[in-house]
């Protein structure tokens, strides 16, 4: 962490006027300062008011606690494609950054950051007196080779190679020559090509756990080595996980006073319908949901859980895609059958029906009013008539659109809603809901389908994550050499005013495309039995496992 | 009687070597490959990437290849793969390729690998069945005597109102699947609703440890299923040999009822539900698939459920095989069975 008496980020002070002038939203501004390594306290004292205090300093040491949640298989953390999975492997594998509710960047195995006045150069200053559990010390080394990981884009899955773009050589697909350099023993030092205002934010992102030397992700669950407090003593995929403090590791966070409360965490599988996460409540069989969803949210406050929200930029994406074949035609590459479907469906019924009105409503554009540099570019207008016309013009009338979604509440649905309202236009659609245990087999695949983002601090990262040509999550088949030029140019405007022009084109190009239905922006619920305590909903569904324990 | 039962056995392997050639055909049809491939790998793979995965793993060799491989009366693949790596089907791990053995096949012991589970599938089915095991045992416990009993009483007396009542209780029982019987009894029983909130609504917590409150919903809901058709068998033949001569002579020497009942009617009434019930192993077989997802109960019908919805090929076979072997089982000690009740009845 940068100390107080270093000068402020100059950026930051511009950040500062522009909360004040109410151009940035408070989580906005905590998040973008604290990326540019302005401490916490400092943000908050930028803003003329004090940091808050941690909630769980009541709780108490020991215990254990049992939390409903999908149990995944774990693989390389480059290639998670579930936060779900970060719930078992954070037990041992821990982040460099940590990403909070407030928008804040606390460190966690960085003890500071530095950034430059362009974001050209990062200088990241590694925690001392951090061990692996194998006994071996934290260094800067390690910081540098997971960097050199994430830049990897040969191996398959990879996602943090979108998030680190950056600094990756595209004739290589490795990082740049130079771009990572290890100046001491616990300094990395980031050189960028052209300025890059996301990366803090990427490395607290769940796929950017840090992995040891000889990492292996065949056998990581018996070789368990990482710097964190626990370890795994059992995961059967489906079924259940169970974290144990490992009582032969000193844990760096012990002395900082980070927590790691209980001795023992166990996730255990209900399946994907959230009425058998009621019934294992009533049961009293678990304490923790990791999410409730849509009418649960109720049902879970009616049998006295206590319920934890945050607003947040996580949402669903309902999304054609362009690449997609049928019968040896893209039926969505007509750009007019895009924003044909667009126009049919009214954003405000999906919300309604899909999510019981427990969020605000969105305009397809995949950027909002809680990111910085998001400009108000309206929406396709709601004309069913005019969507059926277009469709016709394309000649797709006839076309029979399967809509495949997951077999879930919520996203299933927000799909039916979105069915329901295209059929009424005139449209021809079919409708497959595909269980939870496959539909993730092929989800960037199908070519008309539903898909839940999650919230990401920065404007231009989703956008740079989901529809840059080429990206492994690029669901939509999206490629415009236009878009992707624009991005790259917003990526390198720190300040949100100046980005703003570009994020309008940004925008307007997501709207006129007609690149994807994303009705919504949800918030996101968790319910918990009375009694703990640092269980709180994280906005980006980060982890934070060690601040959980046992009311005092 | 041996040569039967030799019969019997040499019936049960052709079947199964039916139907897990079916069933290896199935998963090996090409569209599951590739989705297998894209679980193990990755979801994005390019269609390039499929095929050498499919290749280095021995996917692509011809189908009766794969399933002699897998029989193990052909030796399993050595195959060089195109990164230069060398991947044996009989070396796990991290194992010599030059210490592995041979053949390794069902016949070998070796029931191969599950991709959902990422365990070997041998022991992942037998962890799952036991835990089937004991949830149909509470089942048998509590459906064979309530089945018997309901059937015997209302089969003593033909007509009258307590063979009316029970008739009717036990068509109803058998006329409501699980899936509806089962909802059904959270919703009252483990839930608020109704002010019963008796059971648990999940049996999770029962694979580990078991007790009334967490396990009486589940057993109930396949027992009741079975009950009310047992029953009505038990009746059918209970009523008939009530009607019998010999029944009649025994009322006319003025033996009490109660012993008429016990004594010489339950016997010989007794022959066809025993049949019946030993034909209920395999319809329980059915109902735990329902049941065990729905009260989330990780037993065996759980685990064929995601392995069928995987395509977790091995896995699949294995059940398979388990399958085949309980039917044919039950169905083996039922015609045994047959004998020793009935005198009239030889098996060649």
């Amino acid at each position: 962490m940068t100390t107080q008496d270093q000068p402020i980020h100059p950026i930051a002070l511009q950040y500062a006027r522009d909360e004040k002038a109410g151009k940035l939203s408070r989580r906005e501004f905590i998040a973008r300062t604290t990326a540019l390594g302005v401490t916490v306290p400092a943000a908050y004292g930028l803003l003329g008011l004090a940091a808050p205090t941690a909630a769980n300093a009541q709780a108490q040491q020991g215990g254990s606690v049992r939390m409903q949640m999908e149990v995944r298989a774990v693989k390389d953390p480059r290639a998670f494609d579930w936060p779900q999975i970060t719930y078992v492997t954070a037990g041992w594998l821990e982040y460099l950054v940590e990403y909070n509710n407030d928008g804040s960047f606390q460190p966690m195995l960085l003890e500071s950051w530095e950034v430059n006045d362009n974001a050209t150069v990062y200088i990241l200053n590694v925690r001392q007196g951090v061990t692996w559990n194998d006994g071996t010390p934290f260094t800067a080394e390690d910081v540098a080779r997971n960097i050199t990981g994430w830049c990897d884009t040969t191996v398959e899955g990879n996602s943090m190679a979108a998030r680190f773009s950056a600094i990756i050589d595209t004739e290589t697909g490795q990082a740049l020559e130079g771009a990572i350099e290890v100046v001491d023993e616990y300094t990395v030092q980031l050189n960028l090509p052209a300025p890059d205002i996301t990366l803090i934010a990427g490395m607290s992102d769940y796929p950017a756990a840090i992995t040891p030397a000889d990492f292996n992700a065949d056998t990581m669950l018996e070789n368990p080595v990482g710097t964190g407090p626990y370890l795994p003593e059992t995961v059967d995929v489906g079924i259940r996980a169970t974290l144990v403090r490992n009582e032969n590791h000193d844990w760096w966070g012990y002395a900082a006073g980070k927590g790691a409360y209980l001795d023992r965490i166990e996730y255990i599988d209900y399946g994907t319908d959230p009425s058998a996460w009621v019934a294992a409540a009533a049961a009293d069989e678990v304490d923790i949901i990791y999410e409730t969803v849509g009418d649960f949210v109720d049902i879970f406050n009616s049998i006295g859980f206590i319920e934890s929200s945050v607003a947040s930029s996580s949402t669903v994406v309902i999304r054609p895609n362009q690449r997609a074949e049928i019968d040896g035609m893209r039926p969505y590459a007509d750009k007019r059958v895009r924003q044909a479907i667009a126009m049919a469906v009214d954003n405000a019924v999906c919300l309604e029906l899909g999510y019981a009105s427990r969020g605000e409503v969105a305009r397809n554009q995949h950027v909002g009013p809680m990111h910085p540099a998001w400009a108000d570019v309206p929406a396709l207008p709601h004309d069913p008539a005019r969507a059926l016309e277009l469709l016709q013009e394309a000649g797709m009338a006839d076309f029979e659109m399967d809509l495949v979604s997951i077999d879930d509440d919520w996203r299933k649905n927000t799909t039916d809603a979105v069915a329901a309202q295209l059929r009424d236009a005139g449209f021809n659609v079919k409708r497959t809901i595909i269980p939870g245990a496959t539909f993730w087999n092929d989800w960037t695949e199908y070519p008309f389908s539903s898909t839940d983002w999650n919230h990401r601090p920065i404007d231009t990262q989703t956008l740079g994550l989901a529809y840059r040509s080429g990206e492994a999550w690029n669901e939509s088949g999206f490629a415009n050499a236009e878009f992707d030029a624009l991005l790259a140019e917003a990526n390198a405007i720190p300040d949100a005013d100046n980005r703003r022009v570009v994020m309008r084109r940004l925008q307007e190009i997501m709207t006129d495309e007609g690149v994807t239905l994303q009705p919504y922006w949800r918030t996101i619920y968790r319910h918990a039995k009375p009694g703990f305590v640092g269980w709180d909903m994280n906005i980006a569904y980060l982890p934070h496992i060690y601040k959980i324990g046992i009311a005092a | 009687m041996g040569l039967f039962i030799l019969r019997r056995i040499g019936i049960m392997i052709l079947t199964a070597l039916c139907l897990t050639f079916i069933v290896f055909w199935l998963t090996n049809l090409f569209p599951n490959l590739e989705k297998l491939a894209k679980t193990q790998g990755n979801f994005r793979m390019s269609d390039e990437a499929v095929l050498t995965y499919l290749g280095n793993n021995g996917y692509l060799q011809p189908l009766p290849v794969k399933y002699g491989q897998w029989l193990g009366v052909l030796p399993g693949y050595v195959i060089e793969g195109s990164d230069g790596q060398i991947r044996a089907r009989c070396a796990s791990g991290n194992e010599d390729i030059a210490d592995a053995p041979t053949f390794c096949g069902i016949l070998q012991g070796n029931w191969g690998y599950s991709t959902v589970f990422r365990e070997d599938a041998g022991s992942i089915i037998a962890t799952r069945l036991g835990l089937t095991g004991k949830l149909m045992f509470w089942v048998m416990l509590l459906m064979v005597p309530g089945a018997l009993i309901i059937g015997v009483l209302a089969g003593m007396n033909e007509g009258s109102r307590t063979d009316r009542s029970l008739s009717t209780v036990s068509i109803l029982s058998t006329a409501t699947p699980e899936y509806v019987s089962g909802v059904v009894f959270i919703s009252v029983f483990a839930t608020a609703t109704f002010g019963m909130q008796w059971f648990k609504g999940t049996a999770t917590a029962a694979m580990d440890d078991a007790n009334f409150e967490n396990f009486f919903l589940p057993v109930l809901t396949i027992a009741l299923y079975g009950m009310g058709y047992i029953a009505r068998m038990t009746r059918a033949s209970m009523t008939e040999v009530m009607t019998a001569q010999y029944i009649r002579t025994a009322r006319l020497k003025g033996v009490a009822f109660s012993q008429i009942v016990l004594r010489h009617a339950l016997r010989n009434a007794l022959i066809a539900p025993f049949t019946v019930i030993m034909l209920q192993f395999p319809f329980l077989l059915n109902g735990v698939v329902i049941v065990e997802t729905l009260f989330n109960y990780k037993g065996f019908g759980w685990t064929l459920v995601q392995a069928a919805s995987n395509n977790d090929i091995e896995l699949l076979l294995g059940v398979s095989i388990v399958s085949v072997f309980v039917v044919l089982t039950t169905q083996l000690i039922s015609d045994i069975g047959y004998v020793f009740l009935n005198p009239r009845i030889r098996i060649a």
